[in-house]
């Protein structure tokens, strides 16, 4: 059986590509052409990564000797000379996505808001300007990201500037935390999720309606759902107001539908369909309180082989 | 044996994915997918990733549910048993899976899996119980219920098993042999794996392999990485030490240890080298996990306790090379270009933003983590990453 080897050369043959289309995709399409886009952009994003890493330790160490004087110098320098290129390279400011022609573009930009935060806190460490106002140098570090993220279209950036302003209020967005359990480290950390997400949800909606960088839109709802629904799931399993949670993480499931209805992404649906089925489960469990496990058993093959069966049945409501 | 789904859907599957592609890279116009769409149709029920992942938890959960209910009907708590039963679910398992592919269409839809990964997981479970085989045996069970579902379902982390319990067997039938063949097990290794490279790439240029394309790409990269491990001095002189009770005095190194540190070296030059010659981007993506490995053994016996300047250096360095890259790709070289040809298969996602918030999200705790004055060192926010 001859399968799609010869994909570009059939289709020309059925005239459903014109030839000029045929020698743009042939030679990718055989390995002619290879693009190592990706590649590429990996090892950047490696380098960056342990670059920061490095540094962010190194300026800390030997402090007072040569070497550690070296390495401020090398970190300042470093930090200038990346912001020059993206000051010196910037493209105007634009509501919708800025396609930047030098193609490593972003990632300088990364690595300059990257080094800046390390000087600022490496300058707050050793001169104290904010001694007592710990909380302030988050906020500025938050306020950094998203203006370069908006200034600079960086979507990277972007996270980075929720993940410090959600850290502002002692929220940590980082799987790492999550399993070693330091998500909900204050008692009612769970209610300020609960505010900060629907507070930042209710930003991103603003924004998108304003037609400002709607593609930034899904990554500021994709956080923020999560803090959403593990807030409202923590509320529910810890505290007598169950039934007040549980109307929350229906009206979040509600919404999140409607994210994935709108922004046309099935990773919202996901979110929706996992928070009401662990939430409605752990209601059941909680009102019944049902220790017999024949019920359970009966309870996941029913619930999960209805689920299946919806869904399978509205399969063309689940397409995009 | 052949694969369990119809050729033709499958082909035209393939085309239809590849076309859109395609499509999102403006290549083509939309009417033209959609034209092309119609010319190859396909009945698969194939659902988007999400989707997949919902139905998969869904049925993987309620088939736990079916085996409880299964094993308490039986109600005689004996171990074997609850281990019939387990075998017995995993046929039905299987059987239905035959039925949801040749009646309700389904094709990697997240319920096969499910049923694919239960069935077989329960299967073996149970047998092992039952049956209580040796070390050898079980391997070979391994072996070729993942050849069959690798071969039948084109799953791709069954082929990934397969390879990995062939490479288990082989180890394992020297390692038990004991003596010299112990010795040989690295070259062993390397040879045969070597030869499942070759012949994995020469399969894949065959017509009738095509359904398995994906399968095979498998194969060959995980038969590269092993023909590495067979090399690798790290890995040799660890497993040494673990497995064959060789022990290492002060000063002491394992037996031929010249000829592992220059296979460390080699192997990802030899890698790089043919993947930029024949164009071969498996190769290449290879290359540089091995040459990433290579550094880490080299760093490992040879560490001058500084990591922080080990990452700094190697950040500037990465940063460097593929700033070089990029400037000397941008006009197309030796057929390869810097520019994206694919477009994200995770659009609209956008994987980057989540990778760049989850590694480098610690780099601003940097600054409340910042060491008071007088103490130690901290930064523990960044070290977080590793």
């Amino acid at each position: 059986m001859d399968m799609i080897k010869k994909l570009p050369q059939e289709l020309l043959d059925k005239v459903l590509l014109s030839k000029d289309q045929f020698e743009r995709i042939d030679p990718l399409f055989s390995g002619k052409l290879v693009s190592v886009f990706y590649d590429l952009r990996v090892i950047l994003y490696l380098g960056v990564l342990l670059l920061t890493s490095g540094l962010g330790i190194l300026v800390y160490q030997n402090i007072g000797d040569i070497g550690h004087l070296l390495s401020i110098i090398f970190l300042i320098a470093l930090t200038t000379v990346c912001y020059w290129f993206v000051m010196t390279r910037a493209v105007p400011y634009s509501n919708n996505i800025v396609k930047h022609p030098i193609p490593y573009y972003d990632y300088i930009v990364l690595l300059a808001s990257l080094l800046l935060i390390t000087v600022l806190g490496y300058a707050q460490f050793q001169y104290e300007i904010l001694d007592d106002a710990m909380g302030i140098t988050t906020l500025i570090t938050a306020a950094i990201f998203f203006y370069t993220a908006y200034r600079f279209d960086h979507l990277g950036v972007l996270s980075l500037g929720i993940t410090a302003f959600a850290s502002f209020w002692s929220i940590s967005i980082s799987p790492m935390k999550w399993y070693s359990g330091d998500f909900i480290e204050a008692s009612n950390l769970h209610v300020t999720g609960i505010f900060f997400s629907i507070g930042m949800a209710s930003i991103a909606m603003f924004l998108d309606r304003k037609n400002i960088k709607q593609h930034f839109t899904f990554s500021i709802l994709n956080i923020n759902a999560l803090i959403f629904f593990v807030s409202t799931l923590t509320g529910l399993f810890s505290e007598e107001w169950s039934i007040i949670y549980y109307l929350l993480v229906v009206g979040g499931c509600a919404f999140s539908y409607y994210v994935a209805r709108y922004k046309r992404s099935f990773l919202f649906l996901l979110y929706a369909f996992l928070a009401a089925y662990v939430a409605t489960t752990y209601l059941i469990f909680d009102v019944l309180r049902l220790d017999d496990i024949i019920f359970w058993f009966f309870y996941s093959v029913f619930s999960c082989g209805g689920f299946v069966y919806f869904i399978v049945k509205f399969k063309n409501h689940f397409k995009r | 044996m052949a694969t369990a789904y119809n050729l033709t859907n499958l082909k035209n599957l393939l085309v239809q994915k590849e076309v859109k592609q395609w499509m999102k890279q403006d290549y083509i116009t939309r009417e033209q997918f959609h034209t092309i769409e119609r010319e190859y149709p396909c009945s698969f029920y194939h659902p988007n990733m999400f989707i997949r992942i919902l139905l998969f938890a869904a049925t993987l959960l309620g088939s736990f549910g079916a085996i409880g209910l299964l094993i308490l009907a039986m109600d005689t708590g004996s171990d074997d048993s609850i281990a019939g039963a387990c075998v017995f679910g995993g046929v039905v398992s299987i059987v239905l899976l035959e039925i949801m592919i040749s009646q309700g269409k389904h094709y990697k839809s997240g319920v096969t899996e499910a049923l694919l990964y239960f069935g077989v997981g329960i299967i073996i479970g149970g047998l092992i119980v039952l049956a209580n085989p040796t070390t050898a045996v079980t391997s070979y069970v391994f072996f070729f219920l993942f050849l069959f579902a690798a071969i039948r379902y084109i799953d791709l982390i069954a082929t990934l098993g397969t390879v990995l319990s062939f490479a288990f067997i082989v180890f394992n039938s020297l390692y038990e042999m004991g003596g010299f063949a112990q010795q040989i097990i690295p070259f062993v290794m390397m040879i045969v794996f070597g030869l499942v490279y070759f012949i994995t790439r020469r399969a894949r240029q065959n017509d009738s392999a095509q359904p398995w394309c994906d399968a095979l790409l498998i194969i060959e990269s995980t038969s590269l990485l092993i023909v590495y491990c067979g090399g690798n001095y790290f890995v040799v002189r660890e497993l040494s030490i673990e497995m064959m009770e060789l022990a290492l005095e002060e000063g002491q190194d394992i037996p031929f240890a010249w000829i592992f540190y220059a296979l460390t070296v080699i192997i990802p030059m030899i890698y790089l080298y043919f993947g930029i010659v024949q164009k071969n981007i498996v190769l290449i993506r290879v290359s540089l996990i091995v040459i990433a490995f290579a550094v880490f053994t080299f760093k490992y016996y040879f560490s001058l306790g500084h990591p922080e300047i080990t990452l700094t250096i190697a950040g500037v360095i990465l940063v460097s090379i593929s700033l070089a890259l990029l400037n000397y790709l941008k006009i197309v070289r030796h057929g390869f270009t810097r520019e994206n040809h694919l477009p994200e298969k995770w659009a609209g996602m956008n994987i980057e933003a989540v990778v760049i918030s989850q590694t480098l999200g610690g780099n601003q705790i940097n600054v409340q983590d910042a060491p008071v004055k007088g103490g130690d060192f901290g930064g523990g926010g960044s070290s977080d990453s590793f």
